[in-house]
């Protein structure tokens, strides 16, 4: 028969033991978050940018489209957010086009209607690849990253790799996915790969992080291969290069600018 | 026994430290991409924008006979410049030139579109002066945009029904006009000048048509403020010697990851169109208009837009029927020439539909369906692109009774196949 005594002692137990599970968990939280806001250091440099973005898609191992486009980039002192501008360069009939993103507040201008429309995130103006995939972004900001494992685990490159396997959960309405798996090199904090899921728990896409080269003061992933999670065979290629360090004046990134914007 | 043994320590330290195998489709995926050509050096934009295109249609008439159908050919040239010229000097030339042989009605005709001729000069990022023949647009709508009050006879040549198309092909007007901008505000100053006499509409090939795009002195004032991320209303107010004051607001906002939401209101006096459409004396009365829509985007490319739109300066449906056939297709005219309702009340639906089929296949088409006298127009379009070249094919149809709005336009229909080729 359980004492008082013996309840007091149990409750006592527990409680400690509850107290140090909590505390446990608190602290792999924070290392997954640390882990997460590490990563996000090495694909996005720390001061406005711009980088030129060759996007190749392919289907059924045949090339079937190509863009290219300029990114602008710079954080958000309030949000700590990424505010994008991008600029199509081609094909031709893209040429000049832009859109905006400040979050969710996204913008399209077409130079030749002098239309400036809201776009929803929902809306996708790069054929496989979200305007969220494009544009730089802190998960950290936007995501509660969990560690899940730490296991081998083969990289863009088909090399072994240990890495920490992320789980992370929006905590931002303003996302482009609901959840996703991320694996994060243990020894360097690169990104190595990541699974996008749907709300219904559905593969999205993958994302390989490769070919990493030094780039505005560290070594940062010049291409990202996205595969697509319903059609393995669509292929999508994002190629970075000419990073360079941009100022990114505020008045770029707001709607009335668009109309106006022409980088030298 | 010994190498069983060995083994038996082998596989499992080989199990520990060999990385889980990935999906083939993944290796298939990074295989593909080692093998992606290599981005070209430079791939900037271009300051010009040049294409050619070619269409050839067919067209029917109403009324019966056999000797209603009639045949569309078409060539154009189209060009945009848009380049700065020197520190905080920018410069855009934008023309098109489109000849038309046709023998419906209206017959074709060789028409030239100067849409923009204007230098640019940016004090600061922050404060920019424009000077010449600019498109000024404004509207969040997309079938009908109260607030863009420079579109009225600012259409030349209306060779795509397409509502993105119709805002482009169109001669801007001769302004003088400032911008402030802040990081989350702006304010523009616009002044229109009259530059003709007479404000006539002229017709001729290269004529630069100021008696259509300058006819009185007018003037634009648009401010907009971020109240939010997620929402930026535009003000606007609109005026000048021949008309009175208007007053505008643009407004868009999100519903969910999805749905976009957008409405245009304007106010103000005018006359009726009829009036208008008749050159009848008539006195100024309030008028309003509106436009107010929803855009849905699926996660398959598909994006839906319905959007109910109303003017009170047009006609009700009872009254349209009880005018003569020539007179509802003046009316008509007259709103397609000011871009206004022939009606008070429009339904507008649109769809886009992209990599329908392919890639780079796009599906698009609107439905007009007028509410008063219960006609409509549709048109539906398939485009595929190459990199330097598109085809089109184009299918538009009036449709309704007798006494109806869309019955009063002369063609049942037409069909047009459509080749543009970037230079």
């Amino acid at each position: 028969m359980l004492s008082l005594d013996n309840a007091r002692r149990f409750v006592g137990c527990a409680m400690v033991a509850a107290w140090l599970a909590a505390a446990g968990h608190a602290h792999a939280a924070a290392d997954a978050q640390a882990v997460l806001a590490a990563s996000d250091e090495v694909r996005n440099p720390p001061k406005p940018f711009s980088v030129t973005v060759n996007l190749l898609e392919y289907r059924n191992a045949k090339q079937t489209d190509a863009n290219t486009l300029t990114v602008y980039s710079k954080t958000d002192d309030k949000s700590g957010q990424y505010r994008t501008l991008l600029r199509f360069a081609a094909p031709e009939r893209d040429a000049g086009k832009l859109m905006l993103k400040n979050g969710n507040d996204l913008w399209f201008y077409d130079p030749a209607s002098q239309a400036s429309i809201r776009l929803s995130p929902q809306q996708r103006l790069l054929g496989q690849a979200s305007n969220g995939d494009v544009v730089t972004v802190n998960l950290a900001k936007d995501y509660k990253a969990e560690l899940l494992a730490e296991e081998d685990t083969a990289d863009g490159e088909k090399q072994t790799r240990r890495a920490y396997k992320l789980g992370l959960s929006a905590v931002s309405p303003d996302v482009t996915y609901h959840r996703v798996e991320m694996w994060v090199d243990a020894a360097s904090s690169r990104p190595i790969k990541a699974r996008f899921y749907s709300e219904s728990g559905h593969l999205l896409k993958t994302a390989y992080y490769r070919k990493y080269q030094p780039q505005l003061g560290r070594e940062r992933p010049t291409e990202v291969v996205i595969i697509d999670g319903l059609d393995p065979s669509w292929v999508t290629v994002l190629r970075y290069s000419d990073y360079a360090w941009r100022e990114v004046p505020d008045a770029w990134l707001q709607r009335d600018y668009l109309p106006r914007f022409k980088p030298g | 026994m010994a190498l069983l043994t060995a083994l038996g320590w082998v596989l499992p330290a080989l199990a520990v430290n060999a990385a889980p195998a990935e999906p083939p489709d993944d290796l298939d995926a990074l295989s593909l991409a080692d093998k992606a050509p290599e981005a070209p050096v430079e791939q900037a934009a271009r300051p010009w924008r040049l294409f050619v295109e070619g269409a050839v249609g067919r067209g029917r008439l109403r009324g019966s006979g056999g000797d209603n159908d009639f045949g569309i050919y078409r060539g154009s040239i189209d060009f945009r410049y848009d380049a700065p010229i020197a520190p905080q000097w920018r410069v855009v030339l934008s023309d098109r030139l489109d000849g038309v042989d046709s023998d419906g009605v209206p017959p074709g005709d060789n028409v030239n579109t100067l849409r923009e001729a204007y230098v640019s000069w940016s004090r600061t990022e922050h404060q920019i002066v424009d000077l010449g023949r600019v498109n000024v647009r404004s509207g969040a709508a997309l079938g009908f945009n109260p607030t863009d009050w420079f579109k009225a006879n600012a259409l030349r040549s209306i060779v795509d029904p397409d509502p993105a198309v119709l805002r482009e092909n169109r001669q801007g007007t001769v302004v003088l006009q400032a911008q402030q901008l802040w990081s989350e505000a702006s304010l523009t100053a616009t002044v229109s000048p009259k530059l003709v006499r007479t404000a006539e509409v002229s017709t001729s090939t290269f004529a630069l048509n100021a008696g259509a795009t300058n006819p009185s002195n007018r003037f634009l004032l648009a401010g907009s403020w971020k109240l939010s991320d997620k929402f930026t209303p535009q003000l606007l107010a609109f005026g000048g010697n021949d008309d009175p004051a208007q007053w505008g607001v643009n407004l868009s906002g999100l519903l969910g990851d999805a749905v976009v939401a957008f409405g245009e209101f304007t106010a103000g006096r005018g006359q009726p169109l009829l009036a208008q459409a008749l050159n009848q004396p008539a006195a100024n009365e309030n008028q309003q208009r509106a436009a107010l829509g929803l855009t849905y985007t699926t996660g398959f490319n598909l994006s839906l837009t319905a959007e109910a739109d109303y003017s009170s300066a047009a006609p009700r449906g009872d009254r349209w029927q009880l005018l003569p056939l020539p007179v509802q297709q003046q009316t008509l005219a007259t709103a397609q020439a000011l871009q206004d309702l022939p009606t008070r009340s429009q339904w507008f639906v649109y769809a886009n539909w992209k990599d329908l089929f392919a890639p780079r296949f796009e599906l698009s088409g609107f439905l007009r369906q007028d509410m008063d006298s219960a006609s409509r127009t549709l048109w539906l379009e398939g485009r595929y692109a190459w990199q330097r070249a598109e085809l089109a094919l184009q299918w538009q149809q009036f449709a309704g009774a007798p006494g109806t709005v869309y019955y009063a336009v002369p063609q049942q229909g037409t069909v047009q196949l459509i080749l543009r080729v970037y230079l």
